[in-house]
């Protein structure tokens, strides 16, 4: 075979091979997806929303489960958001040439990627044993170390994106710096903040490992932090590893919902970035 | 202050100008209360980020703090000891770490190449139309929490490799030399295999995004400059794509690969946890992240939880340089292109 | 080189020096601004080599000189914006009616608010156009609600740009044009009653047809502020100046009126840029 023919054959070759790719990779997708919503779809119903786990072989729901998850959830975010926020703010605006934000900027992404159990046992270490006990508290904090990297790095992101201009302009104008981080900054970049927070909020919805052994998990409802307190990943976990079909049901269910929310939580960050391009 | 306030007044006096002094005296009180307010913001920002580094020493103080008593006890040789038997209070690291590497490797081997080609495709081949919503599928795949996969895995793939990949694969491999120890076993279904391919979908997204992101900085006069040439599509991307982006692509892979080494809840669900070594990779093994999940709650006794605290250590460690290697490529990177 | 040989030593006057609106009516053109021996630093590079040279009260001086010549530089020396950025340093004196700048105790939010700056990129803050030029004036004085409404039409109106706005007060600053929106950054920074307007090639990202409006409101408000305009374009700073100062090289080259500078300049190097010969 001619130079020529061969080489229009290893192209061939290679771009079959991504077009299958891609297919495979697309396939995957709509294998999970379909999967999930076949079996979820199946046992939804308002019971799910409105009754509490049931010992197996009863009818039950997944209420403590979704309430003690959302409460996580704003806690986390309250409590990692102002951290993330801030220090992202001193990384982009204070200390812009400092070599702390160099070194900061570094330990931030090793914790982004950091694996998500080791966070669980280290707040195991430091709230739970000496505690005494597990509790939603210490659920709460294991989400907030999760949140805040995510934070940290797009706060900075966005608030570096801000062309120079904007903020001499108000300093010359003679405003003192944190008044042009806190007007002129932050409201220039407050869509693509905002989208931090709701990328960071989806990260954790579906966080198992950091509350195994933080929060633990809670067969009745409860909303008392300082105990154990249900979540819908770790209810996930038991169910699904169970030998019941009914818990098994609830399983994919709760897997359903969980998904939905991510997924609305990403559609609407993807949103509001574009429309903060826009603008 | 008297300093500051004196020339206040010598600049009022000088200036001569139309406004008057009272205007300007509260002008210089509002503007002294908004500068403390100032230097409270700028500290408290400070301390902000010096908490992440805090964050960061306090995970690793603790992790040793944990895993000391495991540590005294076992010595070195919690890394080479295979035993783990909670009932005898004998613990060692080789099972969960071995299941770590292996599944992470599997993984990667599967998912960087298959990556790399959708990343081609979607930088080069693919209509323009189709490119977002390929686009957008990717993301969703990345976003979806890792316990899906998990459930997933447990509840129709592993069953279906049970049924049709595996019994194929003992059956192929049965009377080759050295390989067939690599397939051998009963058809669990669940077992190191599985968790690769699990795990390898999970990753997969990832590598495929960043390496898009790192195909698409390739400034398109390269590309153009090659194709003006005669090249076909697959000689641009080997002899210009690739190149340009090859510590993009490196950086990428490790953060992938990182991701992958830490990975708990949709390797849990498959991986079968058995605390052993087998030569079979259809065979039942167990990681770091699966064996804490599994049995940190039942952990009884302080030298099974140090134990399980000590495999975090290495776990932690193990993600740790990997993550610092992709950093430090990355920055490199970043410097190289300005 | 310091070649101020458009200035006959009668007007030079002697150091240090009180000036202000009285001198004037002494028949005296007034220095507002007298920059002695300034030298200043990027890092080690020199990039301005002992500048002297007066800005006078209530005039229009206009820096020309090819790219890199340092007026830009200059410009910014004179409201300390370049504090903003480590590695840059100035010496020497910027003599504000007689006090120097350069001190460290020097207030800068004050020094702002008598020195405001237009610069090149129009950058309106992600605020409604009464809130752009409200928020500066709130920033110094505690006025009622009325007042401010006043300050704000006033300075629209100083801006030439209040019969285009008035009835859209409260839309986007960034929904205006690009020229609108350089009026309303001089609206912004003249309602905050400064005594020196900087502007830093201020219509160099215009059209034609604004351009020529702002060259109108230069002519307007130099009856009552001290303006400096870096230009790169000699015709517009033919038009619009009283006094032009040329740069070459971080060197104050020369400075004279401005009808004697573009009809007989004294040095060769001014000759050559202003005939087109280089630059």
């Amino acid at each position: 075979m001619d130079r020529y023919r061969r080489r229009r054959l290893r192209n061939s070759v290679v771009i079959a091979l991504s077009i299958g790719a891609t297919a495979i990779g697309l396939g995957w997708l709509v294998l999970i997806l379909g999967t999930l919503v076949y079996e979820g779809l199946s046992g939804l119903s308002p019971a799910v929303f409105t009754e509490m786990t049931p010992p197996p072989g009863a009818a039950g729901g997944l209420l403590n489960p979704i309430i003690g998850s959302l409460m996580l959830t704003i806690l986390a975010v309250a409590i990692g958001t102002p951290v993330g926020i801030l220090a992202g703010t001193y990384m982009a605006e204070y200390g812009k040439y400092a070599k702390l934000t160099t070194v900061v900027r570094f330990i931030n992404d090793i914790l982004l990627s950091a694996p998500s159990i080791v966070v669980g046992l280290f707040v195991y270490e430091i709230l739970v044993a000496p505690m005494g006990h597990f509790s939603g508290w210490a659920g709460a904090v294991a989400l907030a170390l999760i949140v805040i990297p995510v934070v940290v790095r797009t706060t900075e992101d966005m608030l570096s994106l801000l062309p120079k201009e904007l903020r001499e302009s108000a300093t010359a104008l003679g405003m003192p710096r944190a008044q042009v981080i806190r007007h002129v900054a932050y409201r220039a970049a407050r869509a693509g903040m905002i989208t931090g927070v709701l990328l960071a909020i989806a990260r954790i919805s579906g966080e198992t490992a950091p509350l195994l052994f933080t929060a633990l998990n809670n067969q009745f409802f409860s909303s008392n932090l300082n105990a154990p307190i249900s979540s819908l990943p770790v209810v996930i976990f038991q169910f699904a590893l169970s030998p019941y079909a009914d818990w098994q049901k609830l399983a994919w269910i709760g897997a359903l919902i969980i998904t939905f929310a991510v997924l609305a939580l990403s559609i609407t960050a993807r949103a509001l970035s574009a429309s903060g391009k826009s603008s | 202050m008297s300093g500051s306030r004196r020339h206040k007044l010598v600049d009022m006096a000088l200036s001569g100008s139309v406004e008057s002094s009272s205007a300007a005296i509260s002008r210089t009180k509002t503007l002294g209360r908004l500068r403390s307010g100032d230097a409270l913001f700028h500290h408290l920002t400070r301390a902000a980020a010096i908490l992440v580094l805090i964050i960061l020493s306090g995970v690793i103080v603790a992790l040793i703090k944990g895993s000391l008593p495991a540590l005294q006890a076992f010595g070195f040789n919690f890394l080479i000891e295979e035993r783990w038997n909670p009932v005898t209070e004998k613990f060692g690291a080789v099972a969960p770490i071995y299941g770590t590497l292996v599944t992470s490797l599997i993984a990667m081997l599967i998912a960087v190449p298959l990556g790399l080609l959708i990343a081609l495709f979607l930088t080069e081949l693919c209509p323009m139309w189709l490119r977002r919503p390929i686009g957008i599928a990717i993301e969703l795949l990345a976003g979806i929490p890792s316990i899906i996969y998990g459930i997933w895995g447990l509840f129709v793939f592993a069953p279906f490799l049970q049924r049709n990949l595996q019994p194929a694969l003992i059956d192929w491999f049965e009377n080759v030399p050295v390989l067939s120890s690599l397939f051998e076993g009963p058809p669990y279904g669940i077992g190191i295999l599985t968790a690769s391919l699990i795990l390898a979908i999970m990753v997969l997204p990832f590598i495929t995004s960043i390496s898009r992101d790192v195909f698409e900085a390739v400034p398109p006069v390269l590309k153009e400059a090659a194709y003006g040439v005669g090249c076909t599509t697959w000689e641009v991307v080997r002899y210009v794509v690739l190149p340009f982006a090859r510590v993009g692509v490196i950086g990428g892979i490790m953060l992938g690969l990182g991701r992958a080494l830490g990975e708990t809840m949709a390797v849990t669900f498959v991986i079968g946890n058995a605390h052993k070594v087998s030569a079979s990779i259809l065979a039942p093994g167990t990681t770091i992240s699966a064996t804490i999940a599994n049995e940190f709650t039942e952990a009884v006794g302080d030298l099974y939880t140090s134990s399980l605290i000590a495999l975090g250590l290495i776990l932690f460690v193990i993600t740790f340089i990997v993550l610092a290697a992709a950093r430090y490529l990355l920055m490199r990177l970043e410097k190289r292109v300005g | 080189m310091n070649s101020m040989a458009g200035i006959s030593n009668a007007t030079q006057p002697p150091v240090p020096t009180v000036v202000g609106r009285a001198s004037e009516a002494a028949g005296k053109t007034a220095e507002k601004i007298l920059i002695r021996n300034l030298n200043f630093y990027y890092g080690d590079n020199k990039a301005l080599k002992s500048i002297n040279v007066p800005l006078y009260d209530r005039k229009v001086t206009a820096f020309i000189g090819p790219s890199g010549c340092g007026k830009s530089t200059l410009l910014r020396i004179l409201n300390r914006i370049y504090g903003l950025y480590p590695h840059q340093r100035a010496e020497g004196e910027v003599l504000l009616d007689g006090k120097n700048i350069l001190d460290p105790g020097q207030d800068l939010n004050l020094l702002r608010a008598r020195v405001g700056m237009v610069f090149q990129k129009p950058t309106p803050f992600p605020m409604s156009i009464y809130e752009n030029i409200a928020f500066g004036v709130r920033l110094f004085e505690n006025l009622p609600r009325a007042d401010i409404d006043e300050r704000v039409q006033s300075a629209l109106r100083r801006a030439a740009i209040w019969d285009e706005v008035k009835d859209k007060l409260r839309a986007n600053g960034l929904s205006l044009s690009g020229g609108q929106q350089q009026r309303l950054c001089i609206a912004r920074t003249v309602a905050l009653k400064p005594e020196v307007i900087l502007l830093d090639e201020p219509c160099s990202a215009l059209d034609p047809i604004s351009t020529a409006k702002i060259e109108e409101l230069i002519d307007e408000l130099k009856d009552d502020y001290t303006i400096a305009i870096v230009t790169h374009n000699m015709q517009q700073a033919a038009r619009v100046s009283d006094h032009t100062a040329f740069m070459y090289l971080g060197e104050l080259v020369e400075f004279d009126t401005t009808s004697k500078m573009f009809t007989t300049p004294s040095d060769r190097r001014t000759q050559d840029y202003i005939t087109g010969r280089f630059g």
